[in-house]
This record gives structure tokens, C-alpha cells and sequence, in this order.
């Protein structure tokens, strides 16, 4: 495991602050936005939901295709989630990070929360290729995926819907080989 | 609805100059992608398009490295009834060379000729309906070779500017980037010699040709949009 970034499963309080970090504008601007209910967005799970009912907890976390896990710092504090959504046929993976916690952006905690994420999936999962969908409205996030050494596999117009508007969005993906040559780069310039 | 295709030896800048194009003409861009959607299309990892593409070299180095490891065990077992393989080696049914030969060191699946070609125009072809995309090699200029508005971009460089590229971009060490521009270069002619049958450096099979160590992204970009604007319209 990288350096001061562990990932574990998520606790009951972990999604409570998740919740409330995706009730934040700035945060859920970043992230899916709102939904028709005006209701934040999340990837995979309703946070209210997984809360309100044990066995949606369970059909979610419990989910062979799909790898949640909360991120901490060194220090212990929970500052976001990762997600891997896996099609195990393909040996591939899409991957998700948020950071949730705003003081702490712009500080290699995502960088480092996804290299968590593509060691797991590369070394423990043995998968062969981890993709991410990023929207055009987030460049940080597109900058922090090419620092990794994702390639552009393609630039799509108007794919990806926010708020009620469409945005641009690129698929970037990292194949198992290509991560083994650049993760002591990646790893080096995140510290 | 247009389609352009980009095409040249690895290190050439096409990824670079596709964006540009595309990002111009508000056109949709693909690379890699066409593979990752022909390997959801067979149901197999995007890694054995991948090898389907760099075959050559992998079967040169396995064959290579199944040779050596026969003449190694050769030479130990000192007495040998066939002068380089060693004894036995004659026993072996002939699905068991290829089987030894095409040996994978992952748990990446083969796939057939038949099933990757017919994948690859699957995805090529529903590029081309839906139209408006910039598309970067994987065969897309020969699959749509007779297509109607598509302009094919032919891309070439002298190999000290892409051996700069890639050392750059991909961080290998000047020899290790002297090999793999060669190797791949290697792989990609006989990729299209073997499934499009025909020389991916024809300059007959592209609408231009511009030579990438006479020129920078943005340049080429310009031309090919300028183009593109002539030839599509």
C-alpha cells in the first residue's frame, strides 16, 4: 500500500460524511452534480439508501463487480472513496476517486488514493486494463489521471450530462504493463 | 458527417496532431478505443487486440526464447538423439510447438484472425455511420479505404525524433526506445501486410503524407483541417 493512504471498507460514519461532502456545491460541481430531485449525484450507490436499509448495504458492498473502499490518510482521517467497477471478462475495470474533504484538494491525496486503487486492481485483482471516463469540466482531474499515465483512448462531444447540460468527456485507460513502467514516476512526483 | 484517419509509425505525434484535428473541427477523437470496444464485442481483454497488433515481436521473441531454452537443455543433457533440440523434442506433436510458441505470460486469452478482423470492422464501420471523428491507426484507414467522406493522413518521421518521443513520453532509456520504435514499426507493417495486405507506408493509400521532422503538431493539424474542409465538404 502507497505511503500514508490506506484503503478499507467503508463504515456506516464513512458514508455519512460522504453524504455530507456531496452536499457541498463545490464538491458535487466537481463530481455528477444534481439529480432531477435536486439531490447530489454519487457513483454506484445512494448514500441515504445504503444507510436507511441493511440489505441495500449489503447488495452494494457485498457486490463482486464492484470495490468500494473508503480513503484514510496515514493519520487516520477518512477523506474520500474509490471505486472499481469490474467486468471480470475483460479483466477490466473503470475506476472512481473522490476526495471529499476540500482543504485537502490539490494535495496528491486523490493521486495517491488512485494509485491505491490501481495497485489493488492491477496486483491483487490481476486485471489488465483500469479506465476512467473524466468530463471536460474537471481538468484536475484530467491532469492527475495523465500524470499516472492513463492514455487517451478517446474524446467524446457532449457525452457526459451534468445539472442538465452536456459536457465533453474523455475515456483515458492504463493497461497492467503500462502502470508497472510509470508507477515509480507516478509515485515519485505525488510525495 | 466526415471521417479522418490518421495514420504513422509509433512516435510520429498522431495521437497529438488527431487531438488538434479534432479539437478544430469539434470532431470526436478515437484511438485505443476502437480496440477496448472490439474486445467488449468478442468478450475478451482489450490486451489480445493488442497482441494481435504487435504479434510479430512477441512471436519472434517467444520462438527465440523457445529456442534458446531447447538449445540450453541440449547442451545439459550431453547426449542427444536430434543435433539442437535435444532428445525427445522429435516426439512432440506439432500443436505442442505452436502451443509452446504462442505460450502467453499473462492470463491474456488468443484470439482468431477471423473473429479480431470482423470485430475491428464492426467497430470501425459504426465509427464511420455515426460519423464526425478523427480516428487514429489500428487499420481504420484500410477499413475504410473505399468508405465515402473519409480522408485518410498519412503521418512519417525520421526515427530520431521518435525515439525522442518516446523517451519522453513513456520514460524508456534512448536504447530501450531504439527497440521498441523498431520493433513496433516492424509489427505494424506486417499487421497490415497480413490483414489489409498492403504497406502501411504506401504513400498511394493516403489523401497527404506529412513528414513530422519538418514540422510541428499545430502546423500539421492546420493542414489536415484546412484539408479536410476542402475534401469533405
Amino acid at each position: 500500500m502507497l505511503t500514508g493512504i490506506t484503503l478499507a471498507s467503508p463504515t456506516k460514519e464513512d458514508v455519512q460524511r460522504l453524504s455530507a461532502w456531496l452536499e457541498d456545491p463545490e464538491v458535487n460541481a466537481s463530481w455528477y452534480g444534481l439529480g432531477d430531485d435536486g439531490k447530489p449525484l454519487h457513483a454506484g450507490y445512494v448514500p441515504s439508501q445504503v444507510l436507511d436499509a441493511d440489505e441495500e448495504w449489503e447488495r452494494v458492498f457485498n457486490d463482486e463487480n464492484r470495490r468500494t473502499f473508503s480513503i484514510y490518510t496515514g493519520e487516520g482521517d477518512h477523506i474520500g472513496e474509490g471505486q472499481l467497477v469490474i467486468e471480470w471478462p475483460l479483466q477490466e475495470a473503470q475506476a472512481y476517486v473522490l476526495v471529499g474533504r476540500k482543504d485537502l484538494w490539490h494535495q496528491h491525496f486523490g493521486t495517491n488514493g488512485l494509485i491505491g486503487l490501481l495497485d489493488y486492481a492491477f496486483n491483487e485483482l490481476a486485471l489488465h486494463r483500469v479506465w476512467v471516463d473524466v468530463p471536460d469540466y474537471n481538468e484536475h482531474a484530467m491532469r492527475m489521471v495523465q500524470h499516472l499515465g492513463f492514455v487517451l483512448e478517446g474524446h467524446f462531444r457532449k457525452s457526459h450530462r451534468k445539472d442538465g447540460e452536456w459536457y465533453d468527456s474523455s475515456a483515458l485507460g492504463l493497461l497492467a504493463d503500462e502502470y508497472s513502467r510509470r508507477r515509480p514516476h507516478a509515485v515519485a512526483e505525488s510525495r | 458527417m466526415a471521417i479522418i484517419t490518421v495514420n504513422g509509425p509509433l512516435g510520429c505525434g498522431a495521437v497529438i496532431i488527431g487531438q488538434l484535428v479534432a479539437k478544430k473541427l469539434e470532431m470526436d477523437f478515437v484511438d485505443r478505443l476502437i480496440f477496448t470496444q472490439a474486445a467488449r464485442i468478442i468478450g475478451t481483454p482489450v490486451g489480445a487486440l493488442i497482441a494481435k497488433e504487435q504479434r510479430v515481436d512477441r512471436l519472434r521473441d517467444r520462438l527465440g526464447r523457445f529456442l534458446q531454452t531447447m538449445l540450453e537443455r541440449s547442451a545439459m543433457s550431453g547426449v542427444s538423439g536430434e543435433p539442437y533440440f535435444g532428445r525427445g523434442i522429435e516426439n512432440l506433436p506439432p500443436e505442442t510447438y505452436l502451443d509452446m510458441v504462442n505460450q502467453s505470460s499473462s492470463s491474456i486469452p488468443s484470439i482468431d484472425d477471423k473473429t479480431f478482423i470482423e470485430a475491428m470492422n464492426t467497430v470501425v464501420n459504426d465509427l464511420h455511420k455515426a460519423g464526425n471523428a478523427v480516428i487514429i491507426g489500428r487499420g481504420a484507414n484500410a477499413i475504410l479505404a473505399d468508405a465515402p467522406d473519409v480522408m485518410h493522413v498519412g503521418l512519417l518521421a525520421p526515427a530520431e525524433v521518435r525515439v525522442s518521443t518516446l523517451m519522453q513520453r513513456e520514460h524508456y532509456a534512448k536504447s530501450e526506445a531504439e527497440d521498441v520504435v523498431v520493433e513496433l514499426e516492424r509489427a505494424r507493417e506486417e499487421f497490415f501486410r497480413k490483414f489489409f495486405k498492403f504497406n502501411p507506408n504506401d504513400p498511394d493509400r493516403y489523401h497527404m503524407v506529412l513528414n513530422m521532422g519538418l514540422m510541428q503538431p499545430e502546423a500539421a493539424a492546420e493542414v489536415i483541417a484546412h484539408a479536410a474542409g476542402d475534401l469533405l465538404s
